[in-house]
């Protein structure tokens, strides 16, 4: 008796040949070393990115996504819905998780300097999505059209206003019109469920591809670079296996976080009210806000702001392109100064989010 | 010359002699006098003449010439008849001159044109060019007495006319403001103060007793003796007098009570306009406590729903014949505390068992037992849902839609203790049971969020077993295979 | 080694095991798949209600007519007089809170609780409300009635 499983596999072989890809997936590796803790972070960002989806498409069912009704549905998923409390408070958690798994995930590919030739398109679809990832965050944020998101929308189209030369296009654009209004909420609502999912699709795809086609990049000074040899394991089943009980952990986390630490909702918004005493953005932008602060509102000609924004689109320019000018490990040197930079960034990022908390 | 026309002449030198030598300073009262002058007829009663105080006093001029020409002379300071507030400043020469008026002998305040001149009395007449009065106005001219003189246009005896002069004359009043009524004397003749004023007691109060006399003001004046505010302490200056009180019989502890009230605490702490004052019971100007049968109507001009009630129950018939005044009996008159749950019912300290038990009024007394029962309920329902409702609250749990609805039940207890004064016990359940199902919903909607929240960590836990059950077994099932592949050499080096 | 000659031991460890990882594995996807059908599954409420702001279509409200609506938290009126005009106020008692209706018969709002009376502009007019009611401000798209507290 030939097992289902057997059957069902034998029966798409016939029809689309297998053979190949199981080869190919059999012979799969993936080093194991003292940094091979890393390698998780990228599942564990797909993995939370899944749950986005799906817990996102649940909510589809209930949300609506106008000025007057926004607030209230929200209200009634968590009230009214079996189990509404429970996807919503996951999204939101998992929203705030997936950018911290993404930022990791960053952190330690700068670190390896795995974006090194030949996987710099895997870094470029990688830092896409990052970018992506903040603007679902920013734009999910203002959806349940709360005081809170509502006042964060303002500050941050504001800054996006004071872009040099395009800002006058950009925020009536975001806004929807000049001022955040019902109009804002739609856009958001269609960037956030629509245009950012199809585009991160897209790069989600050729960043995976681009992975499964050129393996895991190993550290610098290892055999193919030249230097010792080192274990592996298979990618089938024992590396996937450590991912799906990895995701099973991170699962459990998120169900501990929903029921002990429910997403709040807050007041829903009043456009005419003042803004609530010592509003801040969520945590992943709070260091861009804090430094923001502490520039002086005018340095020689140019306004505080516009140079702030300046200096952190230079910044994410170079973060982006740093497979292009960090020469040193295309060729397989030991870069110091990268190490350096990296460290700096996280203090940085670290220290003024923590700032931006306290003071 | 023969001996009579000697007499004549002596006499008449005598007595020109006598009244010179009496007021040998006055030659004009002696001269208007003879003319046959009014005022100086008048003045020869006047408390100043009487003083020593000559016509020069207000109008100037010389009172020991003869000469008229010297008399009236204004180098000597004659200013004739004084017009318009002319008079008041003459008068305030001396009135208003403290250190005069104790040269004089005089004890009398020495504010009074300041008073008139910021009171209502004290705007500008319809002719634009004086005030309203002068101090001639009420106290006369020439016969001026003191305000205690029986004769005097000012006493108490007197005052009410003299303020009705204007006050009664609807034509005249209109010129000024046609709102005000001009029908106060009529109605104060009724009330007992104005019974017993024409009956010539000074004690009781008359016009100046409540309103003033010189600093007279508007009664929508927030600092007149008659504003809202004002009148309970203005009618306790007699009425809470004890010693002068004494011979009337009333008690005097009205503003005593009224000030711990409800109504008092409201109008003079909160300085709620809605809350009654005296008159608002007793009527101002017609002022009398109100009849046995009329209080229910009193107390109904603002309590209307309660007055409505009543006068349909079976109380109103009952209380009228056995002579009880109807609201006051169980609520008091002027110490009115807040009416709580403990009022009704058939405890000692409820008001009903003051005249129902098991044996006398049973009907009524089952009533009351009732009504107290339910409204117990009512509110312990009522807590009971919000205490769980509270509690669903702190858990986090989205419970607005109850809450909301817990005004109902509320609001149910609110018309419960209205419906009371029905005294009908199946009026009061309809409204009672009204109010007991919402707070039984409301509990029911709390008590099922409160068990979800538990629920909810519950289930945590069981998903929590399972997620570690499968875990470990995924674990071990790694350990196993790579154990397996250690053994047949799958892992190593790479080929 | 040959897998066939493991000793009995091992082999109900592994059957052990696999029965624990398969039956977890069950039970987990249970664990999943039930709350998400329960949550398709349509509450009885079958929708938000909107709650703050429309108040109802012009066919609903009849001339010299008034109704409740539920503001938030709190409960409004919206009326329409005799005439036509559409107004909006809160429709709490600034007395004790109760809540308030309309009274074709006086052509005012009243409170049932005290008596209390207001006109048609929401000022407080007979009765113990200290205060008039607030006016909330009436928005007409097409047929829908909208209530909203912003000037």
């Amino acid at each position: 008796m030939i097992p289902f499983w057997k059957r069902a596999y034998n029966w798409i072989d016939e029809r689309v040949e297998l053979e190949g890809l199981v080869h190919f997936l059999g012979k799969k590796y993936v080093p194991v070393h003292r940094h091979s803790l890393w390698y998780y972070f990228g599942g564990v960002s797909l993995f939370l990115f899944i749950i986005q989806v799906v817990t996102g498409i649940l909510l589809l069912m209930y949300y609506k996504g106008s000025e007057e009704l926004s607030f209230e549905s929200i209200q009634f998923i968590m009230s009214k819905v079996q189990f509404g409390w429970l996807i919503r408070s996951i999204h939101s958690w998992t929203a705030n998780l997936f950018i911290l798994a993404a930022m990791i995930h960053m952190f330690s590919v700068f670190f390896e300097k795995a974006y090194r030739k030949p996987r710099e398109l895997t870094w470029l679809t990688g830092m896409l999505m990052f970018f992506l990832a903040l603007g679902f965050g920013f734009s999910g944020y203002l959806l349940p059209w709360n005081e809170l998101s509502f006042f964060a929308t303002k500050v941050g189209t504001d800054i996006a206003g004071v872009i040099p030369v395009i800002g006058k296009l950009v925020m009536p654009f975001l806004r929807g019109g000049d001022e955040v209004s019902g109009a804002t909420l739609s856009r958001f609502f269609g960037f956030h469920v629509a245009v950012f999912p199809g585009i991160f699709a897209v790069f989600l795809g050729i960043h995976l591809l681009l992975v499964q086609r050129q393996g895991m990049s190993e550290p610098l000074g290892t055999a193919k670079e030249g230097g010792d040899e080192f274990m592996t394991m298979p990618f089938f089943p024992n590396f996937l296996l450590r991912d799906l009980l990895l995701w099973l952990i991170v699962l459990n986390l998120l169900a501990i976080l929903a029921v002990f630490f429910p997403w709040e909702l807050g007041r829903k918004a009043d456009p005419f009210a003042p803004a609530p005493a010592g509003i801040k953005p969520e945590w992943y932008f709070l260091f861009v806000f804090q430094t923001l602060k502490y520039i002086p509102a005018k340095l020689w000609v140019v306004d505080g702001e516009v140079l702030g924004i300046l200096l952190f689109g230079i910044a994410g320019l170079l973060l982006l392109l740093v497979p292009f000018w960090d020469r040193k490990s295309s060729r397989g040197e030991e870069n110091r100064f990268i190490t350096y930079l990296g460290i700096f960034i996280v203090l940085y990022i670290i220290g003024f989010t923590i700032l931006g908390w306290v003071v | 010359m023969n001996k009579p026309v000697h007499l004549l002449s002596a006499l008449v030198f005598a007595g020109l002699l006598f009244a010179g030598s009496l007021r040998a300073a006055d030659q004009c009262l002696i001269c208007h006098t003879g003319q046959g002058d009014k005022p100086s007829a008048l003045f020869r009663h006047d408390v100043h003449f009487l003083k020593g105080i000559p016509c020069s006093g207000c109008h100037g001029g010389n009172p020991n010439a003869a000469e008229v020409k010297q008399a009236m002379n204004p180098k000597e300071g004659f200013i004739g008849v004084p017009k318009g507030d002319n008079v008041s400043r003459m008068c305030a020469a001396c009135h208003s001159d403290s250190a005069r008026m104790r040269r004089l002998g005089s004890s009398l305040p020495t504010d009074q044109l300041e008073s008139l001149q910021s009171s209502v009395h004290g705007r500008l007449s319809i002719s634009g060019s004086e005030r309203l009065a002068r101090c001639t106005t009420c106290h006369g001219a020439h016969g001026i007495r003191r305000v205690k003189d029986p004769s005097s246009p000012v006493s108490p005896l007197n005052v009410v006319q003299t303020c009705a002069h204007c006050h009664s004359n609807a034509a005249f009043m209109r010129m000024y403001n046609p709102s005000l009524p001009v029908d106060q004397v009529e109605k104060y003749r009724t009330s007992v103060h104005g019974t017993r004023n024409a009956k010539g007691d000074v004690k009781v109060a008359e016009c100046a007793s409540c309103h003033g006399s010189h600093d007279i003001r508007s009664a929508k004046d927030v600092k007149s003796r008659v504003y809202p505010t004002n009148i309970p302490s203005t009618c306790s200056t007699c009425h809470g007098n004890a010693a002068y009180m004494v011979e009337y019989h009333i008690p005097t502890d009205q503003f005593e009570k009224f000030s711990k009230s409800v109504h008092g605490v409201a109008l003079l702490q909160k300085g709620d306009l809605g809350a009654p004052a005296c008159n608002s019971c007793h009527g101002n100007h017609g002022a009398a406590p109100p009849g046995i049968e009329s209080v229910s109507k009193v107390c109904g001009s603002c309590h209307a729903l309660n007055a409505d009630l009543f006068s349909a129950s079976p109380h109103k018939k009952v209380f009228d014949e056995a002579g009880l005044p109807e609201c006051e009996t169980c609520h008091g008159n002027h110490e009115i505390v807040a009416a709580t749950d403990k009022l009704l019912g058939v405890t000692p300290e409820a008001v009903c068992s003051q005249c129902h038990s098991p044996e006398e009024n049973p009907r009524g007394y089952a009533a009351a037992r009732l009504m107290r029962q339910l409204t117990d309920s009512l509110q312990s329902s009522e807590k009971r849902a919000a205490s769980l409702v509270s509690e669903a609250e702190q858990k986090g749990m989205e419970i607005s839609e109850a809450k909301f609805k817990l005004r109902d039940a509320r609001q149910a207890r609110m018309q419960a203790r209205t419906m009371v004064h029905a005294f009908d016990p199946k009026k009061f359940e309809e409204v009672a049971d009204r109010g007991l199902g919402v707070a039984g919903v409301v509990q029911v909607e709390a008590q099922q969020s409160v068990d979800e929240y538990y629920f909810r960590r519950v289930g945590l836990l069981a998903a929590t077993l399972i997620i570690t059950t499968l875990a470990v077994s995924l674990y071990l099932l790694i350990r196993r295979i790579e154990r397996k592949q250690r053994g047949l050499n799958h892992v190593g080096r790479r080929t | 080694m040959n897998e066939s000659a493991e000793p009995s031991s091992r082999q109900s460890k592994r059957d052990f095991l696999k029965y624990v990882l398969g039956g977890g594995l069950l039970a987990w996807i249970t664990a999943v798949v039930y709350p998400i059908l329960a949550y398709l599954k349509p509450p009885k409420q079958s929708e938000a209600k909107i709650s703050s702001v429309k108040a109802g279509t012009l066919k609903d409200i009849p001339k010299d007519s008034g109704t409740i609506v539920r503001f938030g938290n709190k409960p409004a009126i919206l009326i329409r007089t005799a005439q036509g005009k559409l107004r909006a106020f809160t429709a709490t008692c600034t007395h004790l809170d109760c809540t308030v209706q309309y009274r074709k018969d006086m052509g005012l709002i009243w409170c049932a609780c005290h008596n209390g009376k207001y006109d048609l502009n929401g000022r407080n007019i007979a009765g113990p409300p200290p205060r008039p009611l607030t006016a909330l401000r009436v928005i007409v798209h097409g047929d829908d009635i909208f209530i909203s507290n912003q000037p």
